[in-house]
């Protein structure tokens, strides 16, 4: 019933106009029920229902596994950006040029100049007069101190041309090159971003029969080779297995390989029962293979295109009749073997200036009506007539809902899903349209992928309670999505379920088995090179299950497939037999699988599941090999083919227990344990229609590892075989054996149970790598010896650590607001702060006793205001800090603190600092009122325990002394801190007096280097008594900012000295 | 009875509004946001055509930007980890993982509270459209967490709102309540803000025609269950009289914009039909039909002709209608009847139009192994041959399908795939090979000579 049209159509406007409508966030139309519109109903109330144009619910489809699994094995490797190029980098890419290939760079034009130069010093008489001689040169440029090339020059005659003249004498001018190479790469980064040549896809499978039960069996086209420009024909075969290991080497197959002058761009095909008619198109050649079950396939002709072709498309109509279009903006029609006929020439565009030369054509219902598509919109052309008549089938613009800068990117008529539908992609949406009902989209989907889809495939439902998918694939970021649609019938179209996107086989590594960083760097790049290509192969639920197996084609040749097969709603997923390790044999195949068998090809084109699977219980010896890569080198035969199965083994283990080991496994089986693990975790306690499928999420079967695990392989084999930048010249190097010497090695020779010793050491390291455990101290002991066990130290009293920076330590674990405090308060920012407190306590003193003594007014003023004066000098005794200088102090001080910092993380510094000091500060010359000079810098930081240490009882002394026996014993053998703090403890606190005093306490420093502790120490308590009769309020206070020695010294004036 | 109703539903809403005052609140600081809005929108499309009109001989298509996969210089951490969050319901949600989404989406509505972003109503209506997929994949999501879904999201913004409760009266339509969505519709009817956009005039044209349906559908059930009753008070067929008034209002409006409006015209009709109202009824469907304005809507013309068959206007009219039909959908199966008037016509001329309409239609994949088309063309074949040029007549209408007919029709392929699916049709169709393709010698009918009975 094709030829009918919807009895009522879903109400619209039909708005005409440039498209406004800008989209400002990224849900598409979810949730979005669109239009609804009644459905039967004639009578009473309860009879009318009502469908939506938006349906919520589609056929739910699963994947089997849950990463795409590579069909062929890699055949090539290059390397490949993973992300575009930015043109402004051209700099880059000439210095990488002028490196790499400066013979190439310079080369040319230094030998043109080798006559002119004399190389060898000191033979004036052979060379020319006019020659210049070059060891100057040399000795010039080498005082110019030029960047060169980090490469070592063997001392041949053009090596030096190439040193001398580098970046001097090109062979192409820089600007030229610059030039060149920045067109170059925004041309690439437009072509990495959005590839219009590749539209349409170049990947394509025949199905052989068409009936149901069967294997699905068919003919995979797709272009091999680096450049692409191999055709190839594979046939391949879907196979179902139910639990039995059935196939292998099932069919014998013709594989037929094609060479074209170029890559193969889009491969379009049709079948009409059992002839098959394939053309291919590349940029500017076509060609038509006709082929069919029974023979192989014959190449029928080839047309050149002027201009670059955009489209290839073979009629579903007629064999043998297919429209090709070309840059030039012309559309032939070209019937095989007969005649080329112009259908349409278009200079211009459809319908508005869209800045692109690409054209599309298509077939349509009607033999003899074409598609006509450029970026602005879709025409149908009637070739009957002549000038062919033209009617518009949609319009970016005039079709309702258009986004602003909305373009057509892919045109493509349905036949086999509906005869009157075609599918239009524009970047944001896709369309249905109805051509007998033109200009008005039938359904319109938000495909929400991020890169414009380019590629499609459409599997048409089976019967009608089925809906048509439609798989839109694009180019630079993979993603495969899948829309649903039913109607177009008796009763109007309507989508079902929002866009699902498919797996991309950029995601896969995150499922697989942990690689190494350089592979993972390797086998992402590989993994994320844009797409190619789109097809499905659909397996109608004839005699099995029904299932869609998509396959994916990436610019580097790689074919990658998924399979999707119907979600029972209510059954608990197919779970691979979870309480049978042994089981490898029948469990745990997918249920479908990918067979690809072939007589001509050798076998290691080929990495099926069933293939690796099969015979690892049968012939293992033939896996032997493979495996070794992975497997240590060190262990027999034997061991690796039963640490192989215990590998099977073990990750059905880990299926069921997530804390498992992991057994021998040498780079693999780690993730696919986690990420089981991470997904158990997440199963929800009700089990429902919606929690099935993300419960469900599948888990790797042993099938597709070992697949990966092989593909992977290969691909590193390929890498290795062709470096990515050859480089001319071996890197010079330093002979090191004499520089660096093991301090075993010497004794090496002799003692042959040190050797033993390592030699034991080397293995418990290997078995504790095998077994994936921690190397920890028991398991190393044996072979080590016994080991002196160092005590832990004692916990940390913060009580006894008394100087400032201790404090100010202990105080920065508290956060650093206490951290803060602490330094206002030490710094006495908080000052004003004070005094305004000082002085409502003042005043409310002052109230206080106003009110308590009313009678004596006069008097009572009078002392308040003397207390007021006097309370305030104690204040700024109490802190430190004089109002007149505590501005210039301020700023001082702050720098030496933040040097102090530095200094006090740096303990080697503290350690060596002091001998110069000493020896640097000649004592006499020390003035009163020292100027902040670095040295008086270094005393405040390195001054963390005296200087803090301001009561100088007998109590606090000792304490001191503990602290400095503590610093003593942190810095080892060194008491050079403590008695360097002594030192300049005794320093800061003579400014205070007069030097006499000074200069015999430092002399007795300097009179003695070891002199002990505790002799500084007496002439600490000694200089540091008069100053505590000057400042009584320290002692009393003991607060921490008092013996800030620059303060303190600061202070001195205003103290009336 | 009514008037009480009306009162019930009006405290319904104002309890409503006192439960929604918080958000009546957001409303306000929304207002001045949104007018804000407007103008990025313009400048929005102003930025694009300067990109576009860039020369250069490559497209450069502006690609989606789904706004998360470039990471805004300035963020803070706040909209970091919505901006991340919001990436992976994303991301569940395209992958179907429903469950995954919903757990994210817990946490995702935050953003709404956010008041330093500017496009605060793009993150309305993203919360409103992932809630609500989410809910329609729920297992157990009842009509009481949409109506809160729709309720708390309309009221957020302005400028979904209508929006929202259209998408709202579908979804309780959809679900059979009917009433209630009428009374949704009702209220959003009568809602007006400021200036309104023409998408906003359209929203609010499509509920007014929404509800106008809904008055149908009751006007339907009330002369259903009027007809069932003996004795018809006129009381109640006053009542059915207001319901097709109000209705014909805003369908009769709808109908003057150009669109597809199948749904609301066949109502409208077979509402003016049983009021006899036949000028009104035939006045909107040629306008539907022949309006310039309106897209070329294959049912309007369908429509026009059941409505001139029901009429039993002369046969000239309706082959008229059917002529025009032909000229824009020629595999319209209507054709059939086309041809068949043609086929009774007296006229010679006719003849030769009935041969052409029979063989169009056989050019079309839909038709090709249709048993009636082959018989149509049989029988337009057997008339024409009564006349004496009808061998010219074949030629010049086979002359343009020389090429590729055979290959469309007469291959041995077809014929072995008719033999097997459909015998009949090859006893029609191997004779009229030899009409047809008089000078070809036809596998199709070499097929049936070696293999046939």
């Amino acid at each position: 019933m094709d030829y009918q049209f919807p009895k009522q159509l879903f109400p619209s406007f039909y708005n005409c106009g440039p498209p406004d409508l800008v989209l400002k966030h990224c849900a598409g139309n979810w949730g979005c029920y669109d239009r609804v519109r009644p459905q039967g109903g004639s009578g009473p109330l309860s009879s009318w229902t009502f469908t939506s144009r938006h349906q919520v619910g589609g056929e739910a489809w699963r994947h089997t596994e849950p990463v795409p699994v590579p069909l062929l094995s890699p055949k090539n490797s290059f390397p490949w950006l993973s992300t575009p190029p930015d043109p402004q980098d051209f700099t880059e890419h000439m210095q990488n040029f002028f490196m790499d290939h400066c013979q190439d760079a310079f080369g040319s034009i230094s030998g043109i100049l080798s006559e002119n130069l004399n190389l060898k010093p000191g033979r004036k008489g052979k060379s020319r007069s006019d020659s210049v001689y070059m060891t100057k040169m040399e000795n010039i440029i080498k005082k110019v101190k030029l960047k060169r090339c980090p490469f070592s020059f063997d001392s041949t005659v053009l090596d030096r041309y190439g040193t001398l003249l580098s970046d001097v004498l090109p062979a192409v001018p820089p600007e030229l090159l610059g030039s060149l190479l920045y067109e170059e790469l925004e041309e690439q980064r437009e072509r990495m971003l959005f590839c219009e040549a590749a539209t349409g896809g170049a990947l394509a499978f025949i199905p052989f029969s068409q009936s149901g039960s069967d294997p699905q069996r068919g003919c995979l086209l797709y272009p091999g080779n680096q450049g692409l420009d191999f055709l190839n024909f594979h046939r391949v075969e879907l196979q179902q297995h139910r639990g039995t290991p059935s196939c292998l080497d099932a069919s014998s197959c013709e594989l037929s390989t094609f060479q074209l002058q170029g890559p193969v761009r889009q491969i379009s095909a049709a079948s009409l029962i059992n002839d098959c008619c394939v053309a291919v198109r590349s940029d500017h050649l076509c060609g038509v293979w006709r082929f069919s079950e029974g023979n192989k396939p014959q190449l029928m002709e080839v047309v050149n295109t002027k201009e670059v072709g955009t489209c290839i498309s073979v009629s579903p109509h007629v064999l043998g009749e297919v429209l090709v279009a070309s840059e030039s903006g012309a559309v032939n029609l070209w019937t095989v073997g007969k005649r080329m006929q112009k259908v349409r020439k278009e200079e211009e565009y459809l319908y508005f200036n869209a800045k692109s030369s690409w054209r599309w054509c298509e077939f349509s219902a009607h033999p003899r009506v074409m598609q006509y598509a450029d970026r602005t919109g879709v025409e149908l052309c009637d070739i009957r007539m002549s000038p062919v008549s033209n009617h518009t089938l949609f319009r970016i613009g005039n079709t309702s809902e258009c986004r602003s800068g909305e373009r057509l990117i892919l045109s493509r008529y349905l036949a086999d899903v509906h005869p009157f539908h075609h599918l239009i992609t524009t970047q944001y949406s896709a369309y249905i349209m109805d051509e007998r009902f033109p200009c008005m989209p039938v359904l319109k989907w938000d495909h929400m992928m991020q890169s414009p889809p380019m590629f499609c495939h459409t599997v048409p439902g089976s019967d009608p309670s089925r809906t048509a998918k439609v798989l839109l694939g694009s180019h630079s970021s993979q993603e495969i999505t899948l829309l649903q649609y039913s109607g177009g019938r008796a009763e109007a179209c309507s989508s079902r379920g929002p866009p699902q996107a498919l797996l991309r086989p950029r995601d896969s590594l995150r499922h697989l088995p942990v690689q190494i960083p350089h592979r993972l760097e390797l086998a992402t790049s590989r993994l994320s090179i844009p797409a190619a290509g789109l097809t499905c192969i659909h397996k109608r639920g004839g005699g099995g299950e029904e299932c869609i197996c998509i396959l994916q084609l990436t610019e580097a040749g790689d074919i990658f497939y998924q399979i999707l097969e119907p979600e029972q709603p209510h059954t608990p997923p197919q779970a691979p037999e979870r309480n049978t390790p042994s089981g490898i044999k029948v469990a745990e195949r997918p249920p479908h699988s990918l067979n690809l068998t072939s007589a001509t090809s050798s076998d290691e084109d080929i990495i099926g599941p069933n293939q690796v699977l099969s015979y690892v219980p049968e012939t293992p010896e033939r896996e032997r090999p493979e495996l070794e890569i992975y497997s240590s080198s060190s262990e027999s035969e034997s061991q690796s083919k039963t640490r192989y199965m215990k590998r099977l083994h073990m990750q059905l283990q880990v299926i069921d227990n997530v804390n498992v080991d992991h057994g021998n496994e040498s780079d693999t089986a780690g993730v696919s344990a986690e990420t089981v693990s991470e997904e158990k975790a997440e199963i929800p306690e009700e089990s429902s229609r919606m929690e099935e499928p993300s419960s469900s999420v599948q888990k790797l079967s042993d099938g597709v590892v070992v697949t990966w695990k092989q593909w992977l392989q290969k691909l590193m084999q390929k890498s290795r075989e062709n470096k990515p930048r050859p480089q001319r010249r071996q890197p010079y190097k330093v002979p090191t054996e004499d520089l660096l010497h093991l301090s075993g090695v010497q004794a090496r020779g002799e003692d042959s149970a040190e050797k033993e010793r390592m030699e034991n050491l080397r293995r418990d390291l290997r078995a504790c790598m095998t077994s994936r455990s921690l190397l920890v101290h028991s398991a190393v002991s044996a072979s080590l010896g016994d080991q002196e066990v160092v005590a832990v130290p004692n916990a940390v009293d913060t009580d006894t650590w008394k100087d400032p920076t201790s404090e100010r330590f202990t105080v920065s674990w508290q956060g650093e607001g206490a951290w803060q405090a602490w330094w206002e308060e030490n710094l006495g920012l908080n000052r004003g702060k004070k005094v305004e407190a000082l002085r409502r306590k003042r005043k409310r003193e002052k109230e206080a006793r106003r009110s308590s003594s009313q009678q004596s007014v006069l008097s009572g003023s009078f002392t308040s205001s003397l207390c007021y004066q006097s309370d305030l000098s104690d204040f700024s005794n109490l802190s430190g800090w004089s109002s007149t200088a505590s501005q210039g102090v301020w700023s001082d001080s702050g720098g030496a603190l933040s040097q102090a910092e530095d200094s006090i993380e740096n303990g080697s510094r503290r350690a060596t600092t002091p001998s110069s000091v000493q020896t640097d500060a000649p004592v006499p010359t020390l003035t009163p009122t020292p100027t902040p000079t670095p040295q008086r810098d270094k005393q405040a930081s390195q001054t963390p325990s005296s200087t803090r240490a301001p009561p100088p009882t007998p109590k606090s002394l000792k304490k001191s002394k503990r602290q400095t026996d503590y610093l003593s014993a942190l810095f080892a053998p060194q008491d050079e801190p403590s008695q360097h703090g002594g030192y300049f403890l005794e320093e800061d606190s003579t400014v205070h007096h007069k030097p006499p005093p000074v200069a015999s306490s430092s002399y007795q420093l300097h009179s003695s280097q070891s002199a002990s502790l505790r002799s500084v120490r007496t002439g600490f308590s000694q200089s540091l008594t008069p100053s505590r009769s000057l400042t009584p309020s320290q002692s009393s206070q003991g607060r921490p900012g008092l013996s800030q020695t620059s303060q303190t010294k600061k202070k001195k004036p205003r103290m009336g000295f | 009875m009514t008037g009480g109703h009306r009162t019930v539903s009006i405290r319904e809403r104002d309890k409503r509004q006192l439960c929604l005052s918080l958000t009546a609140v957001l409303i306000m600081d929304d207002l001045e946001r949104e007018l804000m809005s407007f103008k990025d929108l313009e400048d929005d499309n102003d930025s694009f055509d300067d990109n576009s009109s860039k020369a250069s001989t490559k497209s450069k298509l502006p690609l989606p930007n789904y706004g998360m996969h470039a990471e805004p210089p300035r963020e803070s951490g706040f909209h970091r980890s919505t901006r991340v969050c919001l990436e992976h319901i994303r991301d569940a949600l395209l992958h179907h993982r429903w469950q995954e989404a919903a757990e994210y989406m817990a946490c995702y509505p935050q953003i709404l509270e956010d008041t330093t972003n500017g496009s605060a109503q793009s993150y309305k209506e993203l919360t409103w459209r992932i809630s609500a997929e989410i809910l329609h994949h729920h297992p157990k999501s009842k009509l009481e967490d949409y109506n809160n879904i729709y309720e708390r999201m309309k009221h957020s913004g302005v400028r979904h709102y209508l929006m929202i409760c259209l998408e709202h009266s579908f979804h309780l339509l959809l679900n059979g309540h009917i009433e209630e969505a009428k009374r949704q519709l009702s209220v959003s009817e009568s809602w007006r803000y400021g200036k309104e956009s023409a998408a906003q005039d359209q929203k609010t044209k499509l509920i007014q025609a929404y509800r106008s349906l809904l008055d149908y559908i009751i006007w339907v059930d009330k002369k259903f269950t009027n007809s069932n009753t003996e004795y018809p008070e006129s009381n109640e067929n006053q009542d059915i009289r207001n319901y097709f008034r109000t209705a014909s209002v805003n369908l009769k409006e709808i109908l003057k914009n150009p669109g597809v409006w199948d749904p609301f015209i066949l109502s409208y009709v077979e509402m003016l039909e049983f009021y006899e109202d036949h000028e009104e009824a035939l006045k909107v469907l040629n306008d539907y039909a022949y309006d310039n304005s309106f897209p070329p809507n294959p049912n309007a013309h369908v429509y026009l002709y059941q409505y001139l068959k029901r009429c039993d206007t002369p046969e000239k009219n309706q082959m008229k209608v059917l002529k025009i039909l032909h000229v824009s959908v020629p595999s319209h199966e209507l054709m059939l009847e086309y041809s068949s008037f043609l086929l009774k016509s007296e006229k010679s001329s006719d003849i030769e139009k009935a041969l052409r309409v029979v063989l169009e239609m056989l050019d079309f994949a839909c038709w090709r192994s249709s048993l009636d088309v082959w018989k149509r063309l049989e029988a337009i074949i057997q008339k024409l041959q009564q006349q004496e040029n009808w061998k010219y007549v074949v030629r010049t209408n086979m002359a343009e399908r020389h090429g590729w007919w055979p290959a469309l029709h007469f291959t041995c392929f077809h014929a072995s795939k008719d033999s097997e699916e459909n015998p009949e049709l090859m006893q029609v169709k191997a004779p009229l090979t030899k009409i047809l393709c008089p000078d070809l010698t036809l596998k199709y009918t070499d097929w049936q000579a070696t293999n046939g009975k």
